[in-house]
């Protein structure tokens, strides 16, 4: 009968309704479990391995190492004990638990691992090449996005706990790589591409200025030159060779070069412009920290100085790598960077394939190849000789920090070769104190990627 | 002692799904049980047209125009709620609830009234008659 | 009963089997230190399961499924309650589900007539009444347990199956129409209407709010029952449109509600895992843990969080039984409330009564289940028949009851009527 059938017509709402609800509990329990594992106490974590199948970092702590096995890669592939919380494990505690839903939490001879794209071997190469030295390098192929060599110094052996953690230098628990540093002179190259984009390269290289060593700028600063006795009139090409900062100064101030516009380009390259808020990026839940810069009126001297790459402006290496993509790519598209490969489940099941990925246009792809031939010269006509058996477009840079007490040194670039398709910056803290050198560390880098 | 847990798990389930399952099964039974006592209890009555024949499926049983009736005379002669037969104690009623053109029932207009076997009811031009399922002397 | 004596040996025999799984798994993969603690529960199961067999055939019921369903998920839930963090027969709980059962006799002989049920209905209005005013008077703004002794009651659980019996509805009854100006009325729905708004400020009032929504639900079902039919104004299309409009001022109204009600509906319980989070974040890790086949009853850890045995059993049963058991226990009692689906009540009253029941049922279900998995706000509701909790077992017990009446009906009225003998008389004659 019709009224009977509508009451249970409602009856039958009321049960689909409920049991959709519990294939949605079950949907979502089967997905989320992993990461329910994960807040508890109870996990068993696997390996982390790197690109040719060596250990980065051991969850079962079965087996035995050599002292140090791990230090190049301390900071950055990092451990579970919570003392570092921006690191690949700490942040993919999940994708590393022995753990699914069907099979429980696996004890002994669960599979699951990460697949870094790291080079072991060449990453503890350029680690040892440090020495005592505090810096960091990073580099990735720029075709693919994959990390190759990601180190930064001082660092720690994750498997000697940190019973001594007061004694830890400072800067021991961060991978140095992702954090903003003062650019230096690299931060031309940025200056570079803004004036490119808004004059273009005929206006650009028709513009030259004269160095004596100092410039007084328009409201009255002084803008000092490394080279105390001057480079004399230069185009846009020497000036970036000779690292000029008089030159630049007067390019900020050029009426070709608005303020605002460049600030335009700024934002676009990824740049925090005055004080806007603190941003990060994301490699595989690592968070990397976004430039900053503070620019206000092209005559004043902290402006001129953050366009120079001093001061106020702050990039992580990591960044100043990626811009090197996308000049070296001749697109003006950054390749994003990537440091998981794939990853396995318990069962030995591989997942989570990377994919290479581009960002948006940063800037014009005539822009890009304008810049890579600035750079290329650079690099034929001044480290031809101090890194050898390589096509390299580099831009050196000298940052002074702690109040000027200390100068970093910077060396950002790339190899123009599409066997060795590798981008990479190098950061050697103090540089007064050592004699090691930018290029050094680079010979050994590319040494020792090209072997591979 | 996974396998074997897994293997009692297993057992376990099984034994609570058949357990279900036959319930069910059950309740399948029990609503041809229930069919008969009802048939029983309403005294094997239809309302039957000229060709269509209505089961008497429950206690409350409206006969209008309506799409929501019980029982569907699509007749303009018929009002959307015309009629409302009820069972108690064995015995149909029929109740006029608010029609315009009345319930006759062998002839005579009736409020309310009991209905007996091979009655005939008129709701304005549509005439049904309440008579024993002719399916009732096969079984 | 007659035609039925085959599938009720055979029922009997296979509720009998699935509890002997049960205990055999205890047996084998529980947590006990004595065996005599095994023997005790298995005795306590089987027993209350050959002395419930034996006392049935004196009801001269036509169905029995429900019966025996009932049956099955009670003892299922002495099983899990006596495992928790352990196996011991947990007496208090063994005695309010033999309470429950004999509140679904009693529910049985009180609802199986329901010509004389629905004469009866002022009562249930002065019922209701009755126990919310125990609520103001007994209970208090804040709370809603009644300590008697070593008892607590609540009381609002009692209201359930009467405001059930309050929604159910016959068509005569909607026949009774007055007129005021121009509209069609039946006055007991605005009576209804009055009850279902005081019950819902009282529940709002006692910060009750997990009851809030299972009232909505058995006054929507019923609501909607009373405006379909008889006087079917409302077309289906119509209701799906207002239904539409409901969702999407609901969806609005979840959009533009101030910050802390928002706070509330989207707590991220992992950001607050040892504070208001603790409950649902330690449940979704017991199901984790349990995966699908379980730790083994006894040996689960969520028996040290507060509540596991009734806001969270679900978990605490994922845990020891596995994710695959839980389900199966849900879908006992989905069962129980899908008969009326395949044995169709007799009396447009007995079917409002059962989707009343059915609402009421699976609006706890869905509240406790999703809530304490972080799917929906988390409120202390109790799933029926699992759950731990005297009150809650009892009403759930009677509801039981209402929907074995619904299935074997006495029709026999309750008085024969005058009017009618006359009109019968007169009949007669002519």
């Amino acid at each position: 009968m019709k009224s009977i059938k509508r009451c249970q017509g409602i009856i039958s709402l009321f049960l689909v309704f409920f049991v959709a609800g519990m294939i949605a509990l079950v949907i979502k329990i089967q997905r989320e479990a992993s990461f329910y594992m994960m807040h508890s106490e109870n996990y068993e974590l696997g390996m982390v391995y790197d690109r040719n199948g060596d250990v980065l970092f051991d969850g079962s702590g079965n087996e035995e190492y050599e002292d140090n096995y791990f230090i190049d890669v301390g900071n950055l592939i990092g451990d579970d004990k919570g003392q570092m919380t921006n690191t690949l494990v700490a942040q993919n505690l999940e994708k590393l638990n022995n753990y699914s839903f069907s099979a429980g939490l696996v004890r002994e001879g669960g599979k699951a691992a990460i697949y870094t794209t790291l080079d072991h071997e060449a990453n503890r190469a350029v680690y040892n090449a440090f020495g005592n030295q505090d810096g960091c390098a990073v580099a990735y192929n720029y075709k693919t996005g994959e990390i190759l060599v990601c180190t930064s110094l001082p660092s720690l052996d994750v498997t000697k706990g940190y019973e001594n953690i007061s004694d830890f230098r400072s800067g021991t628990l961060i991978s140095k790589t992702l954090y903003g540093t003062v650019p230096g002179s690299t931060q031309k190259v940025s200056t570079v591409i803004a004036a490119l984009e808004i004059m273009g390269a005929d206006t650009l290289f028709s513009k030259s200025f004269s160095c004596s060593g100092t410039y007084v700028n328009k409201s009255g600063d002084n803008i000092d030159c490394h080279n105390s006795y001057g480079h004399g009139t230069q185009n846009i090409q020497q000036a970036v060779e000779n690292s000029c900062n008089p030159f630049f100064a007067q390019l900020i101030e050029d009426d070709d070069l608005p303020l605002s516009q460049v600030k335009k380009v700024y934002e676009k390259l990824g740049y925090a412009v005055n004080d806007d808020e603190e941003e990060y990026f994301d490699i595989d839940g690592i968070k990397c920290q976004k430039a900053s810069t503070t620019l206000n009126d092209p005559y004043e001297f902290k402006t001129q100085w953050g366009c120079i790459g001093q001061g106020d402006t702050l990039v992580s290496p990591i960044q100043l790598m990626m811009w090197q993509s996308a000049i070296a790519n001749e697109s003006g598209e950054m390749t994003m960077p990537h440091l998981i490969d794939h990853t396995t489940d318990v069962y030995g099941k591989i997942k989570d394939n990377a994919k290479t990925q581009f960002s948006d246009r940063l800037f014009s792809s005539d822009t890009a190849e304008t810049v890579k031939q600035i750079l290329l010269t650079n690099g034929e006509n001044h480290y031809t000789n101090l890194i050898t058996g390589y096509k390299l477009g580099v831009k050196s840079g000298t940052a002074q920090v702690n109040e000027g007490n200390t100068e970093n040194s910077l060396l950002v670039g790339f190899v123009d070769d599409p066997d060795l398709p590798v981008a990479f910056c190098i950061l050697i803290e103090d540089k007064n104190n050592t004699s090691l050198k930018t290029e050094n560390i680079a010979q050994i880098m590319l040494d020792a990627l090209s072997q591979n | 002692m996974d396998s074997l847990k897994l293997i009692l798990c297993a057992v376990a389930a099984a034994s609570l799904d058949i357990c279900a399952l036959v319930l069910i099964l059950a309740a399948y039974h029990e609503r041809n049980t229930g069919n008969k006592r009802w048939n029983r209890m309403t005294s094997f009555m239809e309302l039957a047209d000229y060709n269509t024949s209505y089961p008497l499926g429950c206690d409350e049983i409206l006969i209008g125009r309506h799409a929501s009736a019980d029982i569907r005379l699509p007749d303009l002669s018929v009002s959307r709620y015309h009629a409302m037969l009820t069972i108690s104690n064995g015995i149909w009623t029929i109740t006029d609830i608010g029609s315009k053109s009345g319930v006759f029932v062998n002839g005579n207009l009736v409020k309310q009234t009991q209905l007996r076997e091979n009655d005939m009811i008129t709701l304005g031009n549509r005439r049904l008659i309440f008579r024993r399922r002719s399916d009732v002397n096969v079984r | 009963m007659s035609g039925n004596k085959c599938s009720y040996i055979f029922s009997a025999i296979f509720v009998l089997l699935a509890h002997a799984g049960m205990l055999l798994n205890v047996f084998l993969n529980g947590n006990y230190s004595d065996l005599s603690d095994v023997i005790v529960l298995a005795g306590a199961v089987i027993g209350l399961d050959l002395v419930y067999f034996i006392i049935m055939p004196f009801f001269k019921q036509s169905t029995f499924t429900i019966d025996f369903l009932l049956l099955l998920v009670l003892n299922m839930s002495v099983i899990f309650q006596s495992c928790f963090g352990g196996v011991h027969l947990s007496l208090k709980h063994y005695i309010t589900c033999i309470t429950a059962l004999i509140a679904c006799r009693a529910g049985y002989l009180l609802c199986r007539n329901h010509k004389w049920l629905q004469m009866q209905k002022k009562y249930f209005y002065i019922g209701i009444g009755v126990l919310m005013l125990v609520i103001v008077t007994l209970t208090g703004s804040r709370s809603m347990w009644i300590y008697l002794g070593p008892i607590t009651l609540q009381p609002s659980e009692f209201i359930k199956p009467l405001f059930v019996l309050a929604c159910a509805t016959s068509i005569t009854e909607q026949q009774k129409k007055h007129k005021i100006l121009c509209f069609h009325v039946v006055y007991e729905n605005f009576a209804l209407m009055g009850i279902t708004a005081a019950i819902c400020l009282l529940q709002w009032w006692c910060r009750d709010l997990g009851s809030l929504p299972t009232f909505i639900g058995i006054y929507a079902c019923g609501f909607l029952l009373r405006i379909c039919y008889p006087k079917a104004k409302f077309s289906k299309k119509k209701l799906i449109g207002a239904g539409i409009i409901l969702l999407a001022v609901a969806v609005i109204c979840m959009k533009f509600a101030p910050a802390y009600v928002q706070e509330r509906l989207h707590a991220d319980i992992w950001n607050d895992i040892n504070g208001n989070g603790y409950q649902q974040a330690q449940a979704l890790i017991g199901i984790a843990n349990g995966g699908w086949f379980g730790k083994g009853p006894g040996y689960g850890f969520l028996h040290n969080v507060f509540a596991h045995e009734n806001d969270i059993v679900f978990a605490t049963i994922s845990e020891e039984w596995g994710l695959l058991y839980a389900l199966m226990m849900v879908l006992a009692i989905l069962i129980i409330v899908m008969l009326p689906l395949i044995n169709p009540p007799r009396s447009y009253f007995h079917s409002t009564m059962a989707a009343g029941v059915c609402a009421a049922f699976t609006v706890q279900m869905a509240l406790n289940i999703f809530g304490s998995c972080n799917m929906i706000p988390f409120t202390g509701v109790t799933i029926p028949f699992i759950s731990s909790g005297g009150s809650s077992l009892m009403t759930s017990g009677f509801m039981t009851g209402m929907l074995v009446a619904s299935q074997s009906p006495v029709f026999k009225p309750p008085k024969p009527h005058k009017k009618l003998s006359s009109f019968n008389l007169r009949r007669q004659k002519a």
